[in-house]
């Protein structure tokens, strides 16, 4: 075998970058988001197993359940989504152009639409909570918010950071502190906001069979606290998935503020918007599972 | 070659144990097979005056490869199918067989025959007649082993599972918990006798009386389920609220609200614990009791309830009618109370054979070991030292799994009288 | 091969950047690989004090110094260490980290920044699992309310009791010291996270970074085997990310998923556990099968015989993995289903016996040399051999029933995993300490060591083969009185004898290699066994960059052979 010849032409530590070629990365890039991809539907594909299983199995009352579902938030959200996954492929298209001001207004529109799902979603619990359809009485709502807002400045501070991007360094952490602190001081007043669909759409209210629920009372059998325990997994996982395609789309306009994309390198919109479609996708499945069939 | 099995003692151990050594004489084989020839090379072969001989580029053999992929398929499939054929035998049950149901529970055994007759931590079965335990578990998962037998099962709470065999030899097994059911596992130990069919007879017959009073059933229910563990009769706390004067006293719960206890407060507390936890005590520690006492059990149990003012010391014996007054009792009897009262009765015999500990027969006055070496020979002071430092000496041959006893003086006095009775 | 003098001086990747924080952000594969090596090293030394704990208990019948449920605690605290926290992340991403770019000629993984995200996401999901066995209650240094907040309100009140396995329903009870359960099985799935990314990255990376010239056809053996594993990692581990979640609506929901009191099955929690915990022994050892199909050729001067079978054997093993493993709960499934699933088990004793002849032929007419790592990988052999037919009484159902949960099966998957993936890793540590530190070890110390390691061992596990002969049940406090309860006691002090041995060889090799790598004074060479593969042609210890330019291969990777014949 003819050994390949070594010298020794290193000066000093060098920083980590072009261990392989663009074609290369780019291509490696996409089968690790796959692979990745695929992994995530291995998990919530367990999921919807379960469901199925115990939808055969507790059948009536999963329908009756259902109904305490507000269809309409489902709708509404889903709506964002697939707008959001529309907006998503326009950015990779923009970036394959190099018009990284059109991946910028995308990338907004999509986190926007991110950020508009996950407040609905937020009101969504509420009510549940509000009608007893949660094992406990969370009283710290407006706690649970200002943690909330915490770790998202957290989050946006480290995506800077780790992005080397030192003109934004600055900004970021000042409007992260801008955002903890006045979630601190709004607390109380968003908390205290009644958000019900009801009140914007004037057709019907959400079926409520009961007024009130009592989770741990006798009549909430296993059957409903099945069907609960997997609406709550199920879409708080996927609210998770949420908040970290969120994070690398954010990550992706960080880049684009510094232009970075070009006709030769799109990688990150490319594999953000991936991710972003999975999640639409996953909730395209969990929205007539859970609200619309029961 | 390694044959260390335990001895055979069912119809089907044979079996299992010839397919068992086929495996370990076939492993050898390979090893010693596969060792060798490598030890062989390894001197044959090795590198001689530290400089490398040349070596030929041998990439491999297709012929060779064929080989050592079907041969080992061969013997696999061949082992499979004795494995699944023999197993197969293991579960057949046989139309005539006796069944008895077997209970776990963290951590003994408890074992019901078809006349009714219950036994705690050992069985009796009639010899070279095809058994079935018919078993379940009445809280975490268990395992129920007979290594002479060749037999094991794991016992399910929620569903039955089963075990059969037919024994082929007289004598004493033992039979131990396999799955792991905290801390007492390794003392979830039975003992199995088998014996000849009429001995198996007079022994099932015996069956002890008939009780009428259900106050009384359901003081036997409130020991045998270990309520006095948790609760006294007698108006002090141990861990749970007393049992005296509880019936129509008003209860005052941790989140404020208050109840009567009457029958229907009673029966939740026992099923559904965790819904009312009474003031200043702990929330999570009792047992979930549903399914477990069944529904007569319970009213028996409330009956119980209802008689207990206070005054009561002892829970009613099965021999004597109603409640005795300690007062007018011998020594020897209150021995006896306590130790059918403070579940002694779980570990130590009367009659000579061993459950967990030694047993009480003839007792008093025996020489014997310890585990450390030192030698006893069991008088008064003796059983005083083994029962409140219980750990401190432990007779050789058995467990160090007896929890120390906070007994008067007077109670030990009781208790060594009793035990000196015992001959 | 000889030019290896020219450049011992210079930069190398331990050297080119200094200080921790240097190391704490690295994205250098051989860095990353080493900060693994020393975390898992900690927690071996970890989980073998608690197994040496274990052991002591065990040394005479009654009770020495534990109560039953410290034992419980401690075995159980051994095995999650030993499994969770050391072989399952420690073999792939320490030897596969710092082998796997280097031979296939590339100059990092794929995706360095998420190599080190795995590496951080491993130390919290270790956190965890090493606050779930801390006993909060009997801390002295917290005030009574903050332990009472911890106990109820955060379930920290461990240690975990449970035994490896967090059988249902045992492990779902609220109260006690079982609440720490929810943190266990936590840990568990943030540790399947990393182990996810970490496979996932070695995929990517040998799909797409092999050096000009590196087909698929002359990849090491090595290299398949951390590829088989990975496709086990990624595909696995998600199922336990399911039943955590299961796990988690069970215990906030109140759904009876697995608690038979809520009309759940437990059996369900053990197919669940199984599927992913059977596959994972795999991903043990085939790292360890890939070393030795490595170390073999080098020290017998051969080519490794029959590549194709070999590397074909990893992946059989690697899919049947995938379809046995309720034969961990013969006694509790039904018949039918235990006919299948035995029958399935043995076919995975087909591809791994093909791997050990395989490796024995390699050694025919070779010119062999007995460094360390030779003898490691011999003592392999014979090691694996015992695991692997022991394995075959444990598939066949008639004796599985009998041998199930006894000291035999604790005797097999010891075999297995320390006679097998353990000594697999310490093989591969002497083999490639000199590229990994440029420096080189003792060889007689590290020769006693061996006889030490291997004597030990033994001792300590030939007795229990032989307690499972006699139905001694396993995660038993105490053998007082059982059947047989003499000889028990014999074996059990032999075993104990024999762990000491074990653990002074293990120590004796841990001071051996550190002390060299700190202090050693003889440079290595770049290729001291004179190995044809990739990562020896470059420096010991290599460059930052692995390469200082792209290496093309043009030949298969075992030419060992001098003589033209054959
Ligand atoms: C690295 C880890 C590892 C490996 C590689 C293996 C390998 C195998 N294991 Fe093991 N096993 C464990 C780790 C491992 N195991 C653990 C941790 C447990 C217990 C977990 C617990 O309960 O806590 C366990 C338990 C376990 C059980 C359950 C026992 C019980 O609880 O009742 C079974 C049953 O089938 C089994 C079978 C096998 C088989 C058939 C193989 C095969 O892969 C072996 C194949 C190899 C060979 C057979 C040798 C080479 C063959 C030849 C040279 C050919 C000649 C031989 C013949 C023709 C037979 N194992
Ligand atoms: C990779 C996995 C792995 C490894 C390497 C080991 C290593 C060892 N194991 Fe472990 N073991 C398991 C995985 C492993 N084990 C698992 C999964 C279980 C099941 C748990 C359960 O049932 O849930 C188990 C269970 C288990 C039991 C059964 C307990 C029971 O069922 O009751 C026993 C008993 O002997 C045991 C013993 C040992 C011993 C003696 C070692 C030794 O090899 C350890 C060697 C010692 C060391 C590594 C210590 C190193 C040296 C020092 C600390 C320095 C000391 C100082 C000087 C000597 C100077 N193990
Ligand atoms: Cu019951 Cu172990
Ligand atoms: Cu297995």
């Amino acid at each position: 075998m003819s050994n390949p010849t070594i010298s020794n032409a290193i000066e000093s530590g060098p920083p980590h970058v072009h261990h392989m070629d663009a074609p290369t990365a780019y291509h490696a890039a996409k089968l690790g988001m796959w692979l990745f991809l695929a992994t995530e539907v291995l998990l919530f594909g367990g999921l919807f197993t379960a469901f199925a299983l115990y939808r055969y199995v507790y059948f009536a009352e999963f329908q009756t359940a259902s109904v305490n579902l507000d269809w309409r938030m489902g709708a509404l959200n889903t709506a964002f989504l697939i707008f959001s996954s529309f907006t998503a492929a326009l950015a990779v298209d923009a970036a394959q152009h190099g018009n990284n001001a059109k991946v910028r207004r995308n990338v907004l529109i999509t986190l926007f639409c991110g950020f508009v799902f996950l407040i609905v979603k937020y009101f969504e619990y509420k009510s549940k909570v509000h009608y007893g359809l949660f094992p406990y009485a969370v009283k710290g709502f407006e706690n649970f918010l200002f943690t909330g807002s915490l770790f998202l400045a957290i989050g946006a501070s480290g995506v800077v950071i780790f992005t080397h991007n030192a003109k934004l360094r600055l900004p970021t952490i000042l409007a992260s502190i801008a955002l903890v602190v006045s979630f601190y001081f709004l607390k109380h007043t968003i908390a205290t906001i009644e958000f019900d669909l009801a009140n914007l759409f004037p057709f019907g209210h959400a079926h409520h069979p009961k007024d009130v629920w009592e989770f741990n009372g006798p009549e909430f059998n296993a059957a409903y606290k099945s069907y609960f325990g997997l609406y709550y997994c199920m879409t708080g996982l996927h609210a998770l998935h949420v908040i970290l395609g969120m994070g690398i789309l954010f990550w992706v306009y960080l880049k684009a503020l510094n232009n970075r994309f070009s006709p030769n390198y799109y990688t990150p919109v490319e594999l953000g918007a991936l991710y972003w479609h999975l999640v639409d996708l996953i909730w395209i499945y969990l929205f007539p599972l859970l609200y619309l069939v029961g | 070659m390694f044959r260390y099995l335990p001895e055979q003692a069912s119809k089907h151990a044979p079996h299992v144990d010839w397919i068992h050594n086929l495996i370990t004489d076939l492993s050898v084989f390979f090893t010693v097979l596969i060792v060798g020839v490598m030890l062989y090379f390894a001197w044959k072969y090795r590198k001689r005056n530290g400089v490398d001989h040349e070596t030929p580029q041998i990439e491999g053999s297709h012929s060779l490869e064929i080989v050592w992929t079907v041969v080992p398929t061969i013997i696999c499939v061949i082992i499979a199918y004795y494995g699944i054929i023999y197993y197969h035998e293991i579960r057949q049950v046989d139309p005539n067989a006796m069944t008895i149901n077997v209970t776990g529970q963290k951590w003994f055994w408890e074992f019901e025959y078809e006349n009714g007759k219950k036994t705690t931590s050992e069985f009796v079965i009639p010899v070279d007649e095809p058994v079935r335990l018919l078993m379940q578990s009445k809280d975490v998962m268990h395992s129920f082993f007979l290594p002479s037998m060749r037999v094991k099962r794991d016992v399910i709470p929620g569903s039955y599972t089963y075990l059969t065999f037919t024994p082929i030899k007289t004598g004493k097994y033992m039979a131990y918990c396999t799955e792991y059911c905290g801390d007492s596992h390794y003392a979830m130990l039975a003992n199995l006798r088998v014996v000849s069919r009429a001995e198996f007879d007079a022994w099932v017959e015996d069956k002890g009386k008939i009780i009428t009073d259900p106050a009384k059933r359901g003081a036997l229910t409130y020991k045998a389920k270990g309520c006095n563990t948790c609760h006294s009769i007698d108006g002090s706390r141990i861990v749970g609220p007393t049992f005296a004067k509880l019936y129509g006293s008003e209860r005052e719960f941790e989140d404020g609200t208050k109840a009567v206890a009457d029958e229907a407060y009673i029966r939740n507390s026992i099923y559904n614990p965790g819904s009312q936890v009474v003031k200043t005590f702990p929330n999570g520690v009792m047992p979930v009791f549903e399914g477990q006492i069944p529904e007569e059990e319970l009213l028996d149990v409330i009956a119980y309830i209802k008689t207990l003012d206070g005054t009561q010391k002892v829970v009613v014996e099965e021999e004597e009618e109603g409640v005795i007054d300690p007062a007018n009792m011998t020594p020897e009897q209150k021995g006896e109370a306590l130790y059918k009262n403070n579940a002694c009765i779980g570990c130590h015999s009367l009659d000579g054979s061993k459950i967990v500990g030694p047993s009480f027969q003839g007792l008093y006055g025996r020489k014997g070991e310890f585990e450390d070496g030192g030698t006893y020979a069991a008088d008064d002071a003796y059983i005083k030292e083994s029962i409140l430092h219980s750990t401190l000496h432990i007779v050789k041959g058995y467990p160090a799994a007896m929890p120390a006893y906070q007994f008067t003086d007077e109670e030990i006095a009781s208790l060594t009288a009793y035990i000196k009775s015992i001959k | 091969m000889a030019h290896s003098e020219t450049h011992v001086e210079g930069t190398n990747y331990l050297n080119c950047q200094k200080g921790i924080w240097s190391w704490m952000t690295t994205l250098d594969h051989k860095r990353i690989s080493l900060m693994y090596l020393f975390t898992i090293s900690f927690f071996f030394f970890f989980g073998g004090l608690a197994a040496l704990v274990v052991r002591t208990e065990l040394f005479a019948a009654g009770a020495q110094f534990l109560t039953p449920k410290q034992y419980n605690n401690f075995f159980t605290i051994h095995g999650v260490v030993m499994v969770f926290l050391f072989i399952v992340p420690g073999i792939p991403a320490v030897m596969g980290n710092f082998l796997l770019p280097l031979m296939i000629g590339a100059k990092d993984v794929a995706f360095p920044r998420l190599n080190l995200l795995s590496y951080y996401i491993y130390l919290i999901g270790a956190a965890m699992a090493v606050i779930s066995l801390m006993p909060i209650e009997s801390l002295p240094f917290i005030n009574q309310s903050f332990s009472d907040w911890l106990v109820h309100t955060a379930g920290l009140g461990g240690p975990v009791d449970t035994g490896w396995t967090f059988y249902a329903p045992y492990s779902l009870a609220k109260s006690g010291t079982h609440s720490a359960v929810i943190w266990m099985t936590g840990a568990a799935f943030v540790l399947g996270f990393s182990s996810i990314l970490t496979g996932l990255n070695f995929i990517v990376t040998v799909h797409k970074l092999r050096a000009p010239g590196m087909t698929w056809g002359r990849l090491p053996v090595f290299v398949w085997a951390t590829y088989a594993t990975a496709i086990i990692q990624t595909l696995a581990t998600p199922v336990v990310g399911i039943s955590l979640l299961l796990v988690i609506m069970e215990r906030v929901f109140g759904v009876g998923i697995f608690d038979p009191t809520l009309g759940g099955d437990p059996i369900l929690y053990s197919h669940l556990f199984w599927f992913y915990s059977h596959p994972v022994v795999y991903i043990m050892v085939l790292p360890a099968f890939g070393v030795v199909g490595e170390i073999l050729p080098v020290f017998s001067r051969k080519p490794i015989f029959g590549y194709k079978m070999v590397c074909g054997a990893t992946f059989g093993i690697a899919l049947i993995g995938f379809v046995v493993w309720a034969h961990h709960m013969f006694v509790s499934i039904g018949d039918t289903a235990a006919y299948v699933f035995s029958f399935l088990t043995f076919f995975v004793a087909v591809p791994t016996a093909v791997k050990v002849f395989n490796w024995v032929s390699t050694m025919y007419k070779g010119s062999i040399s007995f460094n360390t790592p030779m003898l490691y990988a011999m003592a392999f052999v014979f090691l694996f051999m015992i695991a692997g037919t022991t394995g075959i009484y444990l598939a066949t159902l008639a004796v599985d029933v009998f041998y199930h949960d006894t000291y035999f099966v604790v005797a097999h998957f010891h075999y297995t995993m320390q006679g097998g993936a353990v000594i697999g890793l310490i093989a591969a540590l002497h083999f490639w300490f000199p590229k990994m530190t440029g420096k080189m070890y003792n060889e007689t110390v590290s020769k006693i060591t061996f006889v030490l390691v291997f004597v030990g061992f033994n001792l300590t596990f030939l007795p229990q083969f032989v307690l499972g002969m006699k139905g001694m049940p396993r995660r038993y406090f105490d053998y007082t009185g059982l059947e047989n309860f003499d000889l028990l006691q014999t074996l059990h002090a032999t075993s104990t004898i024999g762990a000491y041995i074990n653990a002074l060889g293990y120590f004796l090799a841990l001071v051996n290699l550190l002390y060299f790598f700190v202090f050693g004074k003889t440079k290595a060479p770049a290729n001291p066994f004179n190995s044809l593969s990739l990562e020896w042609q470059t420096q010991s210890p290599p460059i930052h960059e692995n390469f200082a330019e792209t290496p093309i291969v043009t030949e298969w990777t075992y030419g060992y052979g001098t003589k033209k014949e054959a």
